[in-house]
């Protein structure tokens, strides 16, 4: 008789087999909805590649996608490494890009590119870490829980954004459309090659490889590692929660920012409506995709950038609304848990007699 | 004999690649007690378990009164009659007697004259309950007593009980064993696993023992082949006299003295009061008592992870307020904790990377010791996994897939490597089988060579064993402290252990 | 002045009704052991179900029932998730709040600006007739009296009856739940899926009754300010009341200073008041709680299974 059985040791490359199953579920869920819509999902699934792989300019539009994706997933990443939810990222990349506008607009106006951009990255690492700091200290000082409390402070950022531009940030010269003047050419991120990919690309890259060998060789990615996995294993070795809550909350809400930072100074080149439109709560499906590698998170960042490239391309062809791309981000981090859920077990078949060992003090099967 | 009221026919199940229960047979009578003896791990309770619905066998029959049965949860074993008394009791423990009561046992009872019901068979056998008491209110006898009238009012007819004197005082295990004899009388049957040899022979009618997931033998009781010493042999395997050689060691200098400490703990536990003594170079100074008198705050308070409020400390020589005390550096005190799996090291970690917990000082490099040598850390911890045969492939395994025995060494490795002034070892061989226990024994006494031991522990033998000084500790208070050599003394110490002094 | 007072206590218990029902179905789920934090996209997906429900048959009853139903559909994926296979239950929430916002706003595109049907306030006879109170509670939605009914009757639910005992025991420690005959995994279920039958009726409330018409932002937070609200009333349905209606009386407060051009506090300011004082009840609640009064079940978020 076949059974199905719990799997005593997890497989070698389980987080990949995870991803992968996560990946084909999405596909399933995405056919399905194609179906009942009347597309034939290979067509449809072809006008996505197409739109994603079928010109080097395609293809770089995803790439200014994948770049606050980045940021994001870093900074949700981060966060949950120590089990801290910062559902707040979103929050978080507006502040980076109201500090980011008003470096460039009225803080420094003249200044340099080479003083200038250096400045900006900067105030929006400090926008982005002063907002997720409240949450952090809230935690940290009176143990409040960082989901709602991130969370809730999303809605105080943006409509204080949007105070901003509506009132005293306002262009004057803009005819009533709400934002803020464009920044100075000077504190424009450079762009590449004749596209809209700029700057904070590379940038993102960076300091996902940088987050990597501060998670992986530092004493600071040990302790909170450990604080991350056994709250009293850290206790017990002396390690401080509350500051490490302080330390990463920070680090998070940097990264957070600099994603508003490089919307603000890369593609919009001012605050205004199309600043908050999600990027920081995909950056919890970018982060968990990556199973919370700082390494992977590029590349679930360009998996997610391509779905909405690709999400806009099926509305050109079809006619259909783009944010089927959220159903299947969803798909995505659903058929993620079912993955992980599925490698758990292994299907055993008959006649395959191994030896079976005694039981010994190892299985701890009393209590 | 009688014909069995409960029969277990081939019973075997398989956790992953160990197997629990291999082709076992046990039976079941009425007014009867059959002890269950092994060892940890031995699969006594798995075969429980799966009486009593919890587990499922892979192959196997259980018939009652002839009858063939099935059960597929603890429910339908209890429909059937059969119940168990956990070593964890399954109360829920913000609500009341009467609430926990009311959940389990709705079919035989009403909910307006709960109460009366609960009296009334509560009197029946002996066992003094208050139904609007909430769970947590309730000394561990207690909970027990409430476990035993949940399952007497569903009619249940097997009664199984899981180590159920580990967590009582003396006192309560007599009044435990004076409820089982009125259990027996009234005609249930009843199955007692332990591995406490004195209790089998005190109470059981039938005897059987497992090793390693079989069933080594099943007797009745009333042999005189039956000696402590054939069982314990029986149960492990191979003549065990569990003796170390404790070489005598000339005490030297005080490392630890505590002049009327007294403190609450971190965490609400029970808190300790008045605390006194000294731990010299050279000596194992134990603490003795049942779980729960204060000693976990005590050691929070001596290793600084928790606060004492008043008297003082010295360490060393140098005496400290406990304010000066939490902020003071402990680099030279090792501690093992009581809970090795979620204090002592970290699960999902590697052991190479957990024998850098408490040591991270050693392995730190580059400006501020920013960085960290795990390489280095993987290099020691397999030397130690040599030194202390440790069974485990590489440095690389992950702590929860080493047995308990094996990570107690990984752990009593790195802390020995912290070079010790003051060694505090906490409940170390609590579930360990037995020659693991032996090993970290041996080191104990190895350290105090060079280092002051204060050993925490619930366990006699491991105390008698191993100690120099003995302190009793009840209720938070040290009762009295004991010379080990002294042999009058030593004999009192079960009954201090119960608060009976003097 | 008693105008103004009637007016503004008027508005705040209409806006607080959507809240006051997420959170009650909340308080079921969470009281079950389990954390949805899918409110919102359960919300969002049953005011959508509920307004295409009642645009497309003209029925009201059709509308609630089709609103409700959605919202619990969409909640048995987090119950098979979490429930069956044990995932984490935090982020399973996120997912589902995704998925629900997706959703609708995938199907609901062709809805927007849509006149579907509107539940109107109703009078209730004799009631409201008592003067002033009348007008403030008794000159409301449907919806109102339907929660004005539910919330002591969950309480009932939960703290009187079998099943209320049932449901806290498995939300407090599963494993003796299980021992003491108690089908976990249904029992959570059930809570679950009641917590999506309120999300979804809350829903239908905002876009039948409430905003009456479709739009993708129109829950706006509420979803999640209703599982901040679990907390401020310790998991008790009776104070969910006062928690709910805090929150709409900010809300009508910022109605009334706009309609009365009042400028002593900015517009901006008001808007983000409802969030930050859910974070100050937050930290409140939190520091005043202490460990063995606090209220939260202890097994919450905690996946259960007999073999461990």
């Amino acid at each position: 008789m076949i059974r199905i059985e719990k799997r005593a040791v997890l497989p070698r490359y389980h987080h990949l087999i995870a991803a992968l199953i996560a990946f084909a579920a999405a596909l399933g869920l995405g056919s399905a909805i194609f179906i009942v819509l009347g597309v034939n999902p290979f067509s449809a699934y072809q006008a996505m590649f197409n739109g994603v792989f079928g010109s080097f300019h395609s293809f770089s539009e995803v790439l200014v996608k994948t770049t606050p994706l980045i940021f994001t997933g870093l900074a949700v990443a981060v966060a949950a490494s120590m089990m801290l939810w910062n559902i707040g990222a979103e929050g978080q990349l507006v502040w980076g890009g109201i500090f980011a506008a008003g470096t460039a607009l009225y803080l420094l106006p003249s200044a340099p590119a080479s003083v200038l951009i250096p400045m900006i990255i900067m105030a929006s690492a400090c926008g982005g870490m002063m907002w997720a700091l409240i949450p952090g200290l809230l935690k940290a000082r009176f143990n409040v829980n960082e989901i709602l409390t991130t969370l809730l402070l999303n809605y105080v950022a943006i409509i204080y954004m949007e105070h901003l531009f509506y009132g005293p940030w306002r262009d004057p010269a803009g005819f009533g459309f709400p934002g803020t003047a464009q920044i100075p050419e000077a504190a424009h991120l450079i762009r590449f090659l004749g596209t809209r990919m700029h700057l904070g690309f590379p940038l993102a890259l960076a300091c996902a490889l940088l987050l990597f060998i501060v998670m992986k060789k530092s004493s600071w990615g040990y302790r909170v590692q450990v604080i991350g996995s056994e709250a009293r294993a850290a206790r017990y070795a002396g390690f401080s929660v509350s500051r490490h809550t302080l330390l990463v909350m920070a680090l998070s809400g940097a990264l957070a920012g600099m994603a508003g930072m490089a919307e603000v100074c890369g593609i919009h080149y001012r605050l205004q409506t199309g600043l908050a439109v999600g990027y920081g709560y995909d950056g919890i499906i970018v982060a968990w995709l990556a199973q919370l590698n700082p390494l992977a998170v590029p590349f679930t960042a360009l998996l997610l950038g391509a779905l909405f490239v690709g999400g806009e391309q099926l509305q050109t062809v079809f006619g259909l609304p783009s944010t089927i791309s959220l159903i299947l981000e969803a798909a995505l981090l659903f058929g993620l848990f079912g993955g992980q859920a599925l490698i758990r077990y292994r299907i055993v078949f008959p006649g395959r007699k191994k030896e079976i060992p005694t039981a010994s003090s190892h299985s701890g099967t009393t209590s | 004999m009688t014909e069995a009221l409960v029969s277990l026919r081939g019973i075997s199940k398989q956790f992953g690649t160990v197997s629990a229960n291999l082709d076992i047979d046990f039976d079941i009578h009425r007014g009867r007690v059959h002890a269950l003896l092994g060892e940890n791990g031995a699969g006594k309770s798995t075969l429980m378990s799966i009486l009593a619905g919890r587990y499922r066998a892979d192959s196997g029959t259980i018939t009652i009164n002839g009858t063939s049965v099935s059960f597929s949860s603890p429910a339908s074993a209890l429909g059937h009659g059969i119940g168990m008394v956990y070593q964890r009791f399954m109360l829920i423990e913000s609500m009341t007697v009467a609430e926990n009561l009311l959940l389990s046992a709705h079919r035989r009872i009403d909910r307006k004259n709960v109460a009366l019901t609960i009296q009334e068979t509560a009197q029946q056998y002996g066992l003094d309950i208050d139904p609007h008491k909430y769970i947590f209110e309730l000394s561990m006898g207690e909970r027990q007593r409430v476990e035993i009238i949940k399952l007497l009012l569903l009619d249940a007819q097997v009664l199984i009980f899981d180590e159920p004197t580990a967590v009582l005082t003396p006192p309560e295990v007599a009044a435990f064993f004076s409820v089982i004899d009125t259990l027996r009388n009234a005609g249930k049957g009843i199955v007692f696993i332990t591995h406490k040899l004195e209790e089998v022979l005190k109470l059981a009618d039938d005897i059987s023992v497992m090793r390693k997931g079989r069933l080594i033998v099943s007797t009745r009781a009333d042999r005189e082949s039956l000696s402590r010493r054939r069982l314990a042999q029986l149960m492990v395997g191979r003549d065990v006299v569990l003796q170390v050689v404790k070489e005598p060691v000339e005490p030297g200098d005080t490392v630890l003295l505590l002049e009327n400490l007294s403190g609450n703990g971190s965490l609400g536990s029970v808190s300790f009061d008045d605390i006194s003594f000294e731990v010299r170079r050279g000596e194992i100074f134990s603490i003795i008592g049942v779980a729960g008198n204060g000693q976990s705050a005590l050691v929070e308070a001596i290793t600084g992870l928790g606060p004492a409020h008043s008297g003082q400390l010295s360490f060393c020589g140098r005496t400290y307020t406990p304010r000066q005390w939490l902020n003071s550096s402990k680099d030279t005190i090792a501690y093992v904790p009581e809970d090795r799996y979620h204090t002592g090291s970290v699960g999902t970690m590697s052991i190479g990377e957990n024998s850098g917990l408490t040591r991270l000082s050693a392995y730190q490099n580059g400006i501020g010791g920013m960085f960290l040598d795990r390489k280095q850390m993987l290099n020691d911890c397999a030397a130690a996994i040599k030194t202390f045969n440790i069974k485990a492939e590489s440095p690389d395994d992950t702590a929860d897939s080493l047995s308990g025995g094996n990570l107690q060494k990984v752990i009593l490795a790195r802390e020995l490597s912290r070079n010790p002034r003051l060694f505090i070892a906490e409940q170390p061989t609590q579930g360990l089988d037995i020659s693991a226990t032996e090993d970290i024994w041996k080191a104990l006494l190895e350290c105090r060579k060079e280092a002051a031991v204060l050993l925490v522990t619930g366990d006699l033998k491991e105390v008698l064993s191993l100690s120099d000084r003995i302190g009793v500790i009840f209720n938070g208070r040290i009762l009295e402290i004991i010379d080990a050599h002294d042999a009058d003394a030593v004999g009192r110490v079960g009954l201090l252990m119960a608060g009976v002094s003097s | 002045m008693i105008d103004d007072i009637t007016f503004i206590s008027q508005i705040a218990i209409k806006s607080s009704v959507a809240v006051l029902l997420a959170t009650i179905g909340e308080i079921i789920t969470e009281r079950g052991g389990v954390l949805n934090l899918g409110v919102e996209g359960m919300m969002l997906v049953g005011a959508l179900a509920g307004f295409a429900a009642g645009f497309a048959t003209q029925n009201a009853l059709v509308a609630i029932t089709a609103g409700m139903l959605a919202g619990g559909l969409l909640s048995l994926v987090h119950a098979f998730f979490t429930v069956k296979l044990r995932s984490n239950q935090v982020l399973c929430g996120l997912a589902l709040t995704i998925l629900g916002t997706g959703l609708a706003n995938f199907m609901g595109r062709p809805l927007i600006g849509a006149a579907g049907i509107r539940i109107r306030p109703v009078q209730v006879p004799y009631l409201s007739d008592i003067p002033v109170l009348g007008d403030i509670f008794f000159f409301q939605s449907p919806f109102a009296y339907a929660a004005y009914i539910l919330v002591p009757l969950a309480w009932y639910v939960l703290f009187r009856t079998r099943a209320g005992l049932v449901v806290r025991a498995v939300g407090e420690d599963a494993a003796s739940a299980d021992a003491a005959g108690v089908n976990v995994s249904l029992t959570r279920t059930l809570c679950i899926f009641s917590g999506g039958l309120f999300a979804g009726l809350a829903g239908t409330y905002l876009s039948l009754s409430y905003t009456p018409g479709w739009k993708e932002t129109m829950t706006g937070g509420q979803g999640w300010i209703a599982i901040a609200m679990v907390i401020f009333c310790t998991w008790n349905p009776l104070r969910a009341f006062f928690g709910a209606l805090l929150f709409g009386g900010l809300t009508a407060l910022q109605f009334f200073f706009q309609a009365a051009s009042i400028d002593i506090i900015p517009s901006y300011i008001l808007k983000m008041m409802p969030y930050l004082l859910t974070i100050g009840v937050l930290v409140i609640v939190t520091t005043s709680s202490r460990r063995h009064t606090s209220a939260a079940p202890a097994g919450l978020g905690r996946p259960f299974s007999r073999d461990q």
